[in-house]
């Protein structure tokens, strides 16, 4: 609907002001060239697949998004309604960049793309997210992911 | 979250004082609006231009934090001169009640259906599908919440969450089907045509209307934070 910029008040203020953790420590890890690094994707699109039930509004909860899935099949069930949606009908990638790294996958540019991603509902609180936060981890470990892009709608 | 669980990442941002604030240990702040963290749709040029810039970030080491920013507007952040909507609709009229509601909807989504099969052989895809019936059925239900009713879809568990996706649903398939032609529109062009020339657009607000003053507190709710963007509730 608008950048940021362009939403008037009260909406700017309130998203530019949504509350944010503050972490005590940044952590910074390693790794190797991208050429080496299999990559996943988490959205907080709160994407499903089509006839699956919608995210809940502020749910916590993640749910996988799998690489076999057709593309006309998933669908955005974010809350928010001043987020523009014309790019994204025309386009999942625009949201969803899994084309985009297949092609830099059949480029040798990056290692792999992983079989698995993953979704959440944005502007839920961190705090409620915890357990998903470890249940992602510990699926991307095993699935040997070594790059995440984080997609915040 | 992640990277503290040992994974690297790098993340498109769209809200600066966001990444301020949050210190992730790597970002890509872009110029895009909220919901396109690529910027533009149908360009993988574009595309991968912002993805390989994030992705580089991985392999610096002088982190954290890095912050780059992506230079450049998405194409169709300007407003497309000479843009013609693909669908052509009469003027608005006056409703009053919902058969007069039911019928104007009705007839304008004669005219809208049409061009939205189009934009769908086109793109191939659709994103509408959140409703739990199809859009035949939504002036109908429309009417009966204009009319104080409270019906409701077996996909939902209330009334309130159905109107709130058959919402979601409505603007998706205008939003597409006034996209049915042509390259892409900026999206404050298919903003104004929505809720200032369409009947479904001011059906919307009058449903609004309605919610807030329901008895039900949950359609109160969904109707006040979930039908109409902030730029388009009347003053």
């Amino acid at each position: 609907m608008a950048r940021l910029d362009d939403i008037p008040e009260p909406t700017r203020t309130a998203v530019a002001n949504i509350p944010c953790p503050a972490f005590e420590s940044t952590p910074f890890v390693a790794g190797p060239a991208l050429s080496e690094r299999r990559v996943a994707i988490v959205s907080s699109a709160a994407l499903i697949r089509r006839g699956d039930k919608p995210f809940p509004f502020g749910s916590g909860e993640y749910r996988a998004v799998l690489g076999t899935w057709d593309n006309a099949d998933i669908l955005m069930t974010h809350v928010s309604i001043n987020h523009d949606r014309s790019g994204f009908q025309r386009d999942l990638n625009v949201i969803y960049p899994i084309d985009r790294l297949r092609d830099l996958a059949a480029e040798r540019i990056i290692g792999s793309v992983a079989d698995t991603h993953y979704t959440v509902m944005g502007s839920t609180d961190p705090a409620a997210m915890v357990e998903a936060a470890d249940a992602i981890a510990a699926a991307m470990h095993a699935d040997n992911v070594n790059a995440v892009v984080l997609a915040p709608v | 979250m992640l990277e503290e669980r040992g994974l690297p990442t790098t993340a498109l941002a769209l809200v600066l004082p966001q990444v301020q604030n949050t210190r992730p240990p790597r970002a890509l702040m872009t110029p895009f609006m909220l919901g396109r963290p690529l910027g533009e749709p149908n360009d993988a040029g574009f595309q991968r231009r912002v993805l390989l810039q994030a992705l580089h970030l991985l392999e610096r080491e002088d982190g954290p934090v890095i912050l780059e920013h992506f230079p450049d507007d998405n194409p169709s952040w300007l407003d497309r001169p000479g843009w013609v909507p693909a669908v052509t609709l009469p003027p608005l009229g006056q409703y009053n009640g919902g058969a007069a509601w039911e019928a104007a909807f009705r007839a304008e989504l004669s005219l809208v259906l049409p061009v939205w099969d189009r934009f769908r052989a086109r793109f191939g895809r659709t994103t509408v599908g959140l409703a739990g019936q199809p859009p035949e059925a939504w002036p109908g239900f429309a009417a009966a919440l204009l009319d104080g009713a409270l019906p409701t879809v077996p996909s939902h568990d209330t009334s309130a969450l159905a109107m709130r996706f058959l919402a979601d649903d409505l603007k998706a398939l205008y939003g597409e089907a006034v996209q049915a032609d042509g390259g892409p529109p900026s999206a404050r062009q298919i903003d104004q045509w929505f809720w200032y020339a369409t009947v479904a657009g001011q059906l919307l607000i009058a449903l609004r209307r309605v919610a807030m003053e329901s008895d039900n507190n949950a359609l109160k709710t969904v109707g006040g934070r979930f039908f109409v963007p902030t730029p388009f509730v009347p003053k």
